[in-house]
């Protein structure tokens, strides 16, 4: 027998080499870990250092925060990892989401005030309503009517969009911004609200009630706004964007009774804060003066590093964001879905789509630098659109991710198992109704997984930014999707080229730090998705 | 906070008026069409050009602003001759800003497209050739620069002067894009030899100022702007023309009295068709009128002459009728 030949005894006993091999190669593994974890961390620690620049506070600062703050957070943390995971979780999300929230308030306030403004945003609801009514109508009249059906379909909504804004913007007289926010924002967020929560109870009764507590709320803004000295229109965006998804993950958390400790998380460190500030203020010790602060965020780039500030780039890196959204998600994924479910997979034809997609693949690692300069001859050069506008960027950085999002939504697609469109074919349903019943519903957690990352890459891009002329300065925060703009990165580079130090190092820095929480804030979202989504399974 | 929030809402109520009046454009470009909404009711000025000149415009900038309210005034460094040819001469921007006079195969270009370039001078710089902390050398001549930076000239520091180390020359210059290379190479490389090819180039005087600085044997050139910042960290070389000259190391002032070699004046360039818009029109007006000024020497330049203004004034006024 084949043993006997090895005399009876295990390869490698008694050879103390090869397991001291085993350990090298473990160490060697950990260490290269451990290598780009630390440097990785030293970078954003050095970053973050020169951002809010805590050491230019005073001891007695440093030391009432870490004791308000700081210790009885770490103190939280220690009791929910030890004891009580469950609310650790909760402690995490109850922490994140208000955070996320507001940053999604200040998103929608930035897309109100500069790029669709509530009038338009009204209009735009308007026409849409109108077009479904005519679109429902039509499928009551002629039901058999399937071709003509599918004209009214394009042809309705487009045309309503067309004629119906100019008409409602040409009325003399218009509501006042806030009402009209009321109803063409407030309203539709209502409804959902409503919905979700008669859904999750399933009962009617609640979906009311919720629905017109989030209405009340907001409407409230009228009264109580002015009194707190914000105007009403913020008032409605905190309510409905911030408060509404909080109170109701506050609410789930406490209906389902498990890890309800988790939610004083939050309050801890809120807490912690107010006490912190209450305290240093009172017995006059100095904080810390950070070049992130407030006024970094609202103000317009200066030649005064203190008065420097980010708004402009902001706001341009949202509007980009919308241009690739609207122009290459639509693309990316009917490309993606066209490659997955109709493309033929054998014969001359199935090479030729086996090679297009070896060459997707190649795209995606083509240099952002070619496709700066691809964007520069096609849309600028050729197209005769404007250079350095917001249109011009989006389409270009969306030129440089559609790659990523055809693959990663090929991916999610070819993840759904055929059991399910067999299933699907097996109850007479035609290819069409399982890809849009079955298919894209099961793959749609995927496909937004994979754009939301796609969409954290293009807000970093600067190269083509740069080769398309986005200008260094930008002080006016465009308000059209024509002007020129400036991205976040874009600016970064400007300054790490000014000649003062200041804004080398201070200005820069907090604008890297923005940028980055901008980035985990879209990463993490898109990783809470793709989890709710395993866990589902 | 609520402070700012409070004002940026009453600021922008106004102009959200505005934009319901022209928002039948704007709604229709969302809905995907491709009608032109043209500048989206901001008037506007774009400024390229030279590294050297873009902290003079970027400053005029914000300070022309803070005046005018609702003028976008973006600027960009791109190097005088990537600006010329990328941004200026197919009519992207309006404004050039150069470190040296166009080239002719510029205004070539130019006329090509349809612009018309109309030169204003607006300041001078002193062009400083700066090599590390602890380099034995002080003062060089342009026939000694011409060496160390000509195609196939010195190799090491003592193949230009047997008094100087036996190591090899660390170079770094902006690239040829830019308006300082163009003036170095042709003022003191002259038509004898050509610039060397072969050396560190970014059109970032940061990343210079940071080479040279930290490399033992490095040379480098670039506009007194940023040596004025950096002067701890860097030695800049007294320059002479010729061996009978006398040594001056590079100042404002020694630039103004035109002591100092290495001086050169600094441009913008206006697309003439440009200056029928009031906003471009009136920026050029604002910079001609503060290149006289201390703001050009808070920069770190040389400004121009009250005289020399009041000519550039006219004949802005001539060019726009």
């Amino acid at each position: 027998m084949a043993t006997d030949q090895q005399t009876g005894t295990w390869y490698g006993t008694g050879e103390a080499v090869s397991r001291v091999r085993g350990q090298a190669f473990k160490t060697l593994c950990l260490s290269a870990t451990l290598l780009a974890l630390l440097s990785v961390f030293v970078l954003l620690l050095y970053v973050a250092n020169d951002a809010f620049q805590p050491l230019s506070a005073d001891t007695g600062w440093l030391l009432v925060t870490i004791g308000t703050v700081v210790v009885p957070s770490l103190a939280a943390v220690g009791y929910y990892y030890t004891r009580d995971t469950r609310a650790g979780e909760t402690a995490t999300i109850a922490l994140g989401l208000p955070i996320v929230s507001l940053l999604l308030t200040g998103g929608v306030f930035i897309t109100f005030e500069h790029v669709v403004s509530v009038y338009q945003w009204l209009s735009i609801l308007v026409s849409l309503a109108v077009a479904g009514g005519i679109v429902y109508a039509h499928s009551r009249v002629r039901t058999e009517a399937d071709l003509e059906r599918l004209v009214v379909v394009v042809a309705v909504p487009a045309l309503a969009l067309w004629f119906i804004p100019k008409l409602i913007l040409s009325l003399p007289m218009l509501p006042t911004q806030s009402i009209a926010l009321l109803g063409s924002f407030v309203v539709p967020v209502a409804v959902v609200v409503g919905l979700f929560v008669r859904r999750q109870r399933e009962n009617d009764r609640d979906g009311v009630i919720a629905a017109v507590l989030t209405l009340v709320g907001a409407a409230a803004g009228f009264g109580v706004a002015p009194v707190v000295g914000i105007t009403p229109f913020v008032w409605m965006l905190l309510v409905t964007v911030t408060a509404v998804p909080v109170s109701l993950y506050v609410e789930s958390v406490i209906r389902r009774g498990a890890g309800v400790s988790g939610l004083a998380f939050p309050l801890i460190v809120v807490g912690g804060i107010v006490a912190s500030a209450v305290l240093t203020d009172t017995l006059g010790f100095a904080g810390p003066t950070p070049w992130l602060d407030w006024g970094f965020l609202t103000n317009v780039p200066s030649r005064t590093p203190e008065d420097a500030g980010f708004y402009p780039p902001l706001v341009g890196s949202v509007m980009m964001l919308l241009i690739i959204i609207i122009s290459a998600f639509p693309v990316g994924v009917g490309a993606a879905l066209y490659l997955e479910e109709y493309a033929p997979q054998r014969g001359r034809w199935g090479r030729l789509v086996d090679l297009i997609e070896v060459n997707i693949g190649n795209l995606a690692g083509v240099p952002s630098v070619v496709y700066g300069v691809l964007g520069l001859a096609l849309f600028i050069r050729a197209g005769g659109l404007g250079s350095g506008t917001a249109l011009v960027g989006g389409f270009t950085v969306g030129l440089l991710i559609l790659p990523i999002v055809i693959i990663s939504s090929q991916e999610a697609i070819s993840a759904v198992p055929d059991s399910m469109r067999q299933a699907s074919y097996g109850m007479g349903a035609t290819k069409w109704q399982t890809t849009r019943n079955v298919v894209l519903p099961e793959a749609l957690p995927g496909i937004m997984t994979g754009n939301i990352l796609a969409m954290g890459r293009a807000i970093g891009e600067t190269a083509p930014l740069l080769i398309i002329g986005a200008p260094a300065v930008v002080r006016i925060a465009p308000n059209s999707f024509t002007n020129k703009f400036s991205a976040m990165p874009r600016q970064i580079y400007t300054w790490s080229g000014e000649i003062d130090a200041a804004f080398r190092h201070g200005v820069l820095a907090a604008g890297v730090v923005t940028l980055l929480v901008v980035l985990l804030l879209m990463n993490g979202a898109a990783i809470l998705i793709r989890n709710k989504y395993q866990r589902r399974e | 906070m609520t402070d700012t929030q409070m004002d940026r809402s009453g600021r922008s109520f106004s102009r959200r008026k505005f934009l319901a009046a022209t928002g039948a454009v704007g709604a229709a470009a969302i809905a995907g069409c491709t009608e032109n909404t043209g500048n989206g009711g901001n008037e506007r000025v774009v400024v390229t050009g030279s590294s050297t000149v873009f902290p003079v415009s970027d400053r005029l900038a914000e300070e022309f602003m803070e005046q005018n309210d609702g003028i976008s005034v973006t600027t960009d460094s791109t190097g005088t001759g990537g600006g010329f040819n990328n941004n200026f001469c197919p009519g992207d921007s309006d404004i050039n800003g150069a470190s040296r006079p166009i080239k002719d195969a510029e205004v070539q270009d130019c006329s090509d497209s349809g612009v018309d370039p109309i030169e204003f001078q607006v300041g001078k710089d002193a062009v400083t050739m700066a090599v590390h902390n602890d380099s034995p050398i002080d003062c060089v001549t342009y026939d000694e620069l011409a060496q160390i930076w000509s195609e196939g000239g010195a190799e090491t520091w003592s193949d230009v002067n047997s008094d100087w180390p036996d190591e090899e020359i660390v170079r770094f210059g902006p690239p040829s894009t830019s308006g300082t290379f163009d003036w170095f190479n042709t003022n003191v490389i002259g038509d004898a030899g050509s610039h060397v090819t072969q050396y560190e180039k970014t059109e970032n005087d940061n990343e210079l100022v940071q080479g040279i600085s930290s490399t033992q044997n490095a040379i480098g050139y670039f506009g007194y702007a940023y040596y004025r910042e950096n002067q701890d960290a860097l030695k800049a070389l007294e320059i002479r023309e010729t061996e009978d000259d006398e040594c001056t190391a590079p100042s404002i002032d020694a630039a103004q009295s035109g002591a100092y070699p290495m001086a050169r004046p600094l441009y913008i360039y206006v697309n003439k068709e440009a200056l029928q818009q009031d906003a471009v029109y009136d920026f050029v007006e604002f910079y001609i009128n503060q290149s006289s000024t201390d703001v050009i020497s808070d920069v770190g330049y040389v400004p121009v002459s009250e005289e020399q203004a009041q000519s550039n004034l006219d004949k802005l006024e001539s060019e726009a009728n």
